[in-house]
Order: C-alpha cells, then structure tokens, then sequence
C-alpha cells in the first residue's frame, strides 16, 4: 500500500526534475525524517558510506538486490540522482537507535566468530566500514537479522561474497554478532 | 658546499629548515640539496646504483633486485643495543601502515591507509608537506584500505590509489602534476602496490584477486602518464597443460574431466579470472627483464567455474621491460582452490645453479611456506626450500562445511618482502601458522563484487604463532628460525651491519643477528609493526625506520606512527 503511493508520488513528481533535498524526501518515509526509520527492518541510511548507499541503489535498479519497497523505488533512479542522493545521505550523521549493548558473554562469543572469518579485514576495527563496505556499529537489529538471513538464502543476491561467509558461520554465531554490532 | 640552484619550485615546509634556504631567495626557493645532498632529481643512474648507495633508500625494496640488503654499517651488531628512536612522527590517519619508506636526500617519503602521502624531513620527522587523496565514493579492497609506499623519479614521487588511479605528484610540493585513470573500481579494481619507476616508465599492477577481475601489469610514461604498454596477467588462453601436481610434486587432486567438460560448455575463463599483482616487479637492467608474481584466481576457492590452469596465476612472470612482452613464467599451483597464490615480491641474485655454478636466480617465498629459487634465464625452478611452516592435508579439497588444511589461507608467508644477505647467501622470511578451514560455494560472476567462492575460517580453538626464518637459498635448507607469539605480516630488512630487523603485531620491532638469529635489541612501538623497514643515512647518521600503524588482515593494534631510530 504505502509502496504503491509513493511510487504514485514519484510519478506525479518525476525524480529529474526535483532538486536533490526534494528526492531525498521521498525517502525520509520509511528512512524517518531524521534519519531514524519508520520500521526496524528497514535500514539506517543517514551516515552510512556514501559508496555503499550508491551500490545497494545502482543494485536495486539492476535487480541484483530485491525488495518490494525499495526495488521500485531505485528503478526511477538515474546513476546521477543514486550518486548524489548517496552523497546526500553519507553527509549526514548516524543517529542512534538507543539499542542495549551487547552483554560481556555475548560480546566475547561474537569477538570470537568475528576474528575467525575477519570481518574486520573489511569493516574496519570499529565497524564504520569505508566507501563500498557498509558501517555496522549501531544498525537496526532486526534489518540486521534480516539481510544476514537473506545472504545465507542468497535471496540478497549482491554480493555472494557476503553470502559465503554468512553460510560459513553458524546460525548461533550470527545471532550474537548480530546483538553485539546492534549495540555498538 | 655544492649548490644546484633550481627555480620554479617551491618546497613547502622545508623553508623551516632556514639554514638550507639563501638569503637570496624567494620564499618560493629552497635549495634543499645543500644539506642532504647534491642531488634534485632522482636520476635513472641513482637508482641503477641504489644497492651500493649507503645515504639513500631509493626503491620500494632497496633496489632493481629487491634484495633489502642495506649497505651501510654504522648500526651494527657491536652497537645494535643501543639503537633508540630518533623521532617519531605520527601521520592523521590511525589505520594499517604497510608503508615501505623512501628517503632521497633527506627527504622520507611514506604513505598511509587512505592513499596519503607525507614527506618528511628525515633528519628530524618534521613535515614538509601532505597529499591527502580524494577517494572517489566506490573503493573496492580486499583486506585494508592499505597503501605499500610510492617510487620516486625525477621530480616527482607516485602514488597509486584505492580508487584504482596512478597520481604523480611533485616531489618538492606534492602537488599534483597528472592523474592517470587505471582501472574501473566500480569492478573490483583497486591499488596498493607501491609503483616501481624504470627508465621513464612508471610499473603498476592491480588488486581485484577477490573480485573477478583480469589482473594487468602496466607500464606508464613518468612524464606524461601516458600508458606505454599491458601486460594482461591472464592470458585469452589460460587452460595451461592440465598440471596435476603442484611445484613440490604434490597431488592435488584435480577432477581433470569435470574441468574438461566444464571448459567445453563455459568457454575460457579468462575474462573474469583475478590474476592480480599485489607488489612490485624485480628488475634487471643487464637483460632488460622484469619479474613479478601473479595473485590467485577468482573465485578463490570454487575451481567449478574455471576450468584450466588458470594461467598465470600463481605464477612468477617475466617480461621485457621494454615493450612487456611475455619471457618466461613458472606456475606453482595449476588451478589453486586455497588462495595459496604468489604475492611477496620476486629478489633477483645470485645464486647456486642446477650444475652447481653461481647463476642467476630468481627467488620468492610461496605462501605454501617454501622459498622457491628459480634461473631467472627461463624461469625454472632449481629448488625449494623445506618448509618454513607446518603443512597438513595438502591439498585437501575444500568442502560446503569447511575442512582443515595447513597452511591457513594467509599462507606461510603472506605479500611481506624477504630481506636477504647476499654475503651469508641468506634470505629472511616472516611466516604465519594459521590453522584454517576451507568451505565451498558456488555463484555466478557478480559483477565487481567480492567473489570468494566459498570462505576461509580461523580455527579459534587452534595455537597461532609466526616465525622469523633464515633460508639458505644455495642449498634450500633452513638456517635458523625464531618463533613468535603471533603469525607474523609486514617484512623484513638485513644491513651490511650483520643485522635483520622486523616487527610484530604485538608492537615489538626486533634486530636480530644476521647469522644466528639471536635478538639483539627490541622496542615497543605500542601498535602493530606491520610493515617493511628502511634505512638511510642524514648529516653522516644511520637510521633504521618503520611504520607503526597495525595491520587490517590479522587486525593488529592500529596505529599511526613512523619511527626513526638510530645509536649516538
Ligand atoms: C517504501 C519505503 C521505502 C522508501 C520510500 C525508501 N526506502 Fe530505502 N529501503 C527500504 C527498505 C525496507 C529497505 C531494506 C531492504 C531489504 O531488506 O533488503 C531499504 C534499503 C535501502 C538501502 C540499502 C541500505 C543498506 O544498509 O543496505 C538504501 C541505500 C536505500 N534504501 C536508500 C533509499 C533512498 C535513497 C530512498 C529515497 C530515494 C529510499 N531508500 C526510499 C524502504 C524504503
Ligand atoms: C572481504 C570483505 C568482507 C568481509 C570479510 C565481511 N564483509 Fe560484510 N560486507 C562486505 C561488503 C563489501 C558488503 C556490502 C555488500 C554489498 O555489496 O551489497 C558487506 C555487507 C555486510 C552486511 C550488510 C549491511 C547492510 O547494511 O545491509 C552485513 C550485516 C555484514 N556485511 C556483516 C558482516 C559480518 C558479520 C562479517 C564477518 C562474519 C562480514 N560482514 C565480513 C565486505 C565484507
């Protein structure tokens, strides 16, 4: 429902003829206005690595990555409206979901799991990714839960790197990781 | 005093360095040479004669044969005790430092995560100047947004980037004076390697191993950035001879006719086969050849898809410097599964031929554990050494649920250079023990993205150490090996002085004794020593510098220090 009006809304204002701040309004509904989204599956953008949020765009278009809300919504989308709304978002800070951090046993167990594949070697010590790799530290929960599922079922199709460490580390081991980055 | 005045630049930073300017000259002219020096310019015939140069560290691996073999004395085994930091600057960037630096007449020049680079005055860490690259938004690495230094020529010092560009900068500004686009990261091209500058060419290669690229060495004009020729590491036919067993004469366990008929339905794999070229290219000017290793293909660990040898990767490649022409290569494992591919740099020297007569040679330490000595005339391999670390089930195929297999996938030895001693026909190598599983997947080319084809997994449960070894490349035979308390990544620089230096991921930076392997000395440096020493000499003074920043891959402590040490 609330897809099928947005994509009304995108087609009563074609997205080229809107500036930059007008486009990434549009988003602000399942976003959230200030960066806090509207529903816990659906993925903090404010903050996040202006290479990602250009990739997961240009990604939906292409149909690599399938979502009943967004992929219509990336379909509208030029490459130079994904950069710059990329651009838009990246600037922004990360606002915080005031998610508990993660108890002293889970952390460790996570630590464990998250030096056996390195997921460091990528996101960074801190989990603030860079340019193409996502930040982590602080993301929705249950977005969270739910990507990692759809890499292991490669229903996430984008990045079937992704996919093979997330069927290479155990279900429970995906749990605590999944608290622990929450909460960072 | 031999002054060689230079106009038209400016050398921001240095006109602190009052004394080197005259009271002549404008604020935009410093004779930096006054000092340091009589040289501006980095000429070929300085660098031609970089192995003998005892003020200067003038290529990524001390010189054309990479052999990291400094000849200055003065820091030596007698004083070796008392070597303490001298300075120590610390960069902006606190992220792994992989950084091989450069010092051309007192000026250091180093590098850091991020593509910056720093020029330092070596006498005292002051900053001359900073170029902080703009990072295009897509950047596509596999393990650390990590930089291995520039190469320095004429006026100017390079730069390759994250974002896959080649950047000259003006040695005495760093300012930009061209940028040359090398590959599209938005494929899975990236840049790490220090380039390699040559006789007006600048040499590069690329990351993207993990990404289903086609891996290149190139070669770029140092005036212009003009490309001057390709080399694509993977050949339009890269099924090879169907080799069953590896370099060592192991099986490993290839399902010949499940390739073949692979091959037959799929066509070559070349477009799509990683290939890349993690560190610079030895260079030997008397034959005019260059020889370099080619990086794993992709995906890393599912052959299904790639039917063949998958040449050449996992191989050391010659090529005319000239024109980069194909020589010779020399493939250690047809087909590899494991990504226990050819990533530190190739040394050329002088070493025990097949009939027993000094020859030419060509050594490299496998990520399999062995130094591998080949005769740099047709590539060949004229021995192994024993194995620097513990190897179990090679080569056990990898599995949907993991199985073990030793070496871990970061190898014995990962991109860290070797240092040796032509003099004790020694050369040093750092190794990792890692136990890993290898797990299997299968899924089709995803366009620029990671492409592993399965995963590797530490093994927590499992004891993880590194080694300092001495390899005897004349016989192939250890001659000493220091254990460490964790797998050991960054490289390695022996001095004339009798000395091997080498740092941990536990902060420590030791001198060991080049015969014995005896700790001399050891400094804590606080975060990780994960990158290859240099030395040089300023006003008649040895110095010993290294990178203190952690490493990404083995997520070492972090950092952002360089240190210079010297005795006094
Ligand atoms: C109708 C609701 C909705 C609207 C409007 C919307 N999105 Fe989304 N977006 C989502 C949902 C839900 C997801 C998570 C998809 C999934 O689970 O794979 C998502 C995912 C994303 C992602 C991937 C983030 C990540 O961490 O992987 C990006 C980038 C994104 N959206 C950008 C935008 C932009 C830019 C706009 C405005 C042009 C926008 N979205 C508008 C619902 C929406
Ligand atoms: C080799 C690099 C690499 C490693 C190792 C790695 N990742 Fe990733 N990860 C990426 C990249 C790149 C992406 C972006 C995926 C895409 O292109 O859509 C990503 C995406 C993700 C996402 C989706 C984020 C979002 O906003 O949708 C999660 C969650 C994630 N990684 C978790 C992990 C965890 C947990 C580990 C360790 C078990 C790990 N990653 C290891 C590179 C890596």
């Amino acid at each position: 429902m609330l897809a099928a009006a947005l994509f009304l809304l995108a087609q009563v204002f074609p997205l080229h003829a809107q500036s930059i701040e007008e486009k990434a309004a549009t988003c602000g509904a399942c976003h959230g206005e200030a960066g806090i989204p509207q529903e816990k599956t659906t993925p903090i953008i404010w903050g996040q690595q202006e290479g990602y949020l250009y990739l997961q765009l240009r990604d939906f278009k292409r149909g690599m990555r399938k979502n009943q809300k967004m992929s219509p919504i990336a379909e509208a989308l030029e490459r130079e409206d994904m950069l710059a709304l990329a651009a838009f978002f990246a600037k922004k800070s990360w606002p915080s979901l005031e998610q508990p951090s993660a108890s002293k046993d889970v952390a460790t167990r996570a630590l464990t799991a998250i030096s056996s594949v390195g997921c460091t070697g990528c996101h960074l010590d801190q989990f603030q990714g860079d340019a193409s790799v996502p930040r982590l530290a602080g993301q929705s929960r249950e977005y969270l839960a739910k990507t990692i599922a759809d890499f292991r079922t490669r229903e996430r199709a984008n990045n079937p790197g992704m996919s093979d460490l997330m069927n290479a580390t155990s279900q429970d081991d995906l749990a605590t990781i999944t608290e622990y980055l929450a909460g960072r | 005093m031999k002054t060689r005045k230079r106009m038209g630049y400016s050398f921001a930073g240095a006109l602190a360095l009052a004394v080197v300017t005259m009271g002549t000259a404008s604020s935009q002219e410093v004779k930096s040479a006054v000092k340091y020096g009589d040289m501006n310019t980095v000429t070929q015939d300085l660098l031609n004669r970089a192995e003998s140069d005892g003020n200067n560290f003038l290529l990524t691996n001390g010189d054309y044969w990479q052999r990291r073999y400094y000849p200055n004395t003065q820091i030596n085994t007698a004083n070796v005790a008392r070597l303490h930091p001298a300075w120590i600057f610390q960069t902006e960037v606190k992220e792994s430092l992989e950084t091989s630096p450069l010092i051309i007449n007192g000026v250091m020049y180093v590098t850091t995560s991020f593509s910056h680079v720093y020029a330092l005055n070596a006498r005292t860490g002051e900053e001359l100047w900073h170029y902080k690259h703009k990072l295009g938004p897509v950047t596509t690495f596999c393990c650390g947004p990590n930089n291995r230094g520039v190469a320095a020529y004429g006026d100017m010092v390079y730069l390759a980037t994250l974002d896959s560009k080649l950047v000259a900068l003006d040695s005495k500004t760093g300012n930009v004076v061209w940028t040359a686009d090398v590959a599209d990261p938005e494929l899975g091209y990236s840049e790490t390697m220090a380039p390699t500058a040559v006789n007006g060419k600048i040499l590069i290669g690329t990351n993207g191993g993990e990404y289903g690229i086609r891996g290149f060495l190139r070669a770029y004009d140092a005036k212009t950035g003009k490309l001057l020729w390709n080399f694509n590491t993977i050949p339009e036919n890269s099924v090879g001879v169907w080799a069953e067993k590896d370099a060592t004469g192991r099986d490993m366990h290839r399902d010949i006719a499940a390739e073949k008929a692979q091959l037959a339905k799929s066509g070559d794999p070349f477009k799509t086969l990683g290939g890349g070229v993690w560190q610079n290219p030895a260079v030997d000017l008397e034959t005019n050849r260059i020889y370099f290793m080619v990086g794993n293909p992709s995906p890393d660990l599912d052959g299904s898809v790639r039917p063949g040898d998958n040449l050449y990767t996992d191989s050391l490649v010659s090529l005319d410097l000239n024109t980069g022409q194909y020589v010779c290569h020399f493939q250690y494992i047809a087909h590899d599964i494991w990504d226990l591919d050819a990533v530190s740099p190739a040394v050329i020297t002088t070493v025990t031929g097949k009939d027993g007569k000094p020859t030419k040679g060509v050594i490299h330490a496998g990520k399999t554990g062995h130094v591998y000595v080949h005769d740099a005339k047709d590539c060949s391999l004229i021995r192994f050494s024993e194995a620097m670390v513990p190897q179990e089930n090679m080569w056990t195929l990898p599995t949907k649920d993991g199985a073990r297999m030793l070496p871990g996938a970061n190898g014995g030895v990962e991109w860290s250079p070797m240092a040796t001693n032509p003099v004790l026909g020694l050369a040093y190598a750092i190794n990792l023990h890692q136990p890993m599983t290898y797990h299997v997947a299968n899924a089709p080319y995803p366009q620029g993205k990671l492409w592993l084809g399965g995963a590797f997994k530490v093994i927590p449960s499992e004891e993880q150490w590194g080694n300092v070894t001495a390899v005897d490349y004349n016989t192939g035979k250890i001659r000493w090996q220091v254990k460490t308390p964790q797998p050991m990544i960054g490289g390695v620089l022996a001095t004339a002085g009798g000395l091997v230096f080498t740092g941990e991921g536990n902060g420590l930076f030791k001198a060991y004794d080049a015969e014995t392997g005896s700790t001399l000395w050891k400094f804590q440096a606080g975060a990780g020593v994960n990158a290859p020493p240099s030395s040089y000499t300023v006003d008649g003074k040895q110095y010993i510098v290294v990178g203190a920043g952690g490493n990404v891959q083995l997520d070492y402590k972090r950092g952002n220090a360089i240190i210079a040490f010297t005795v006094d």
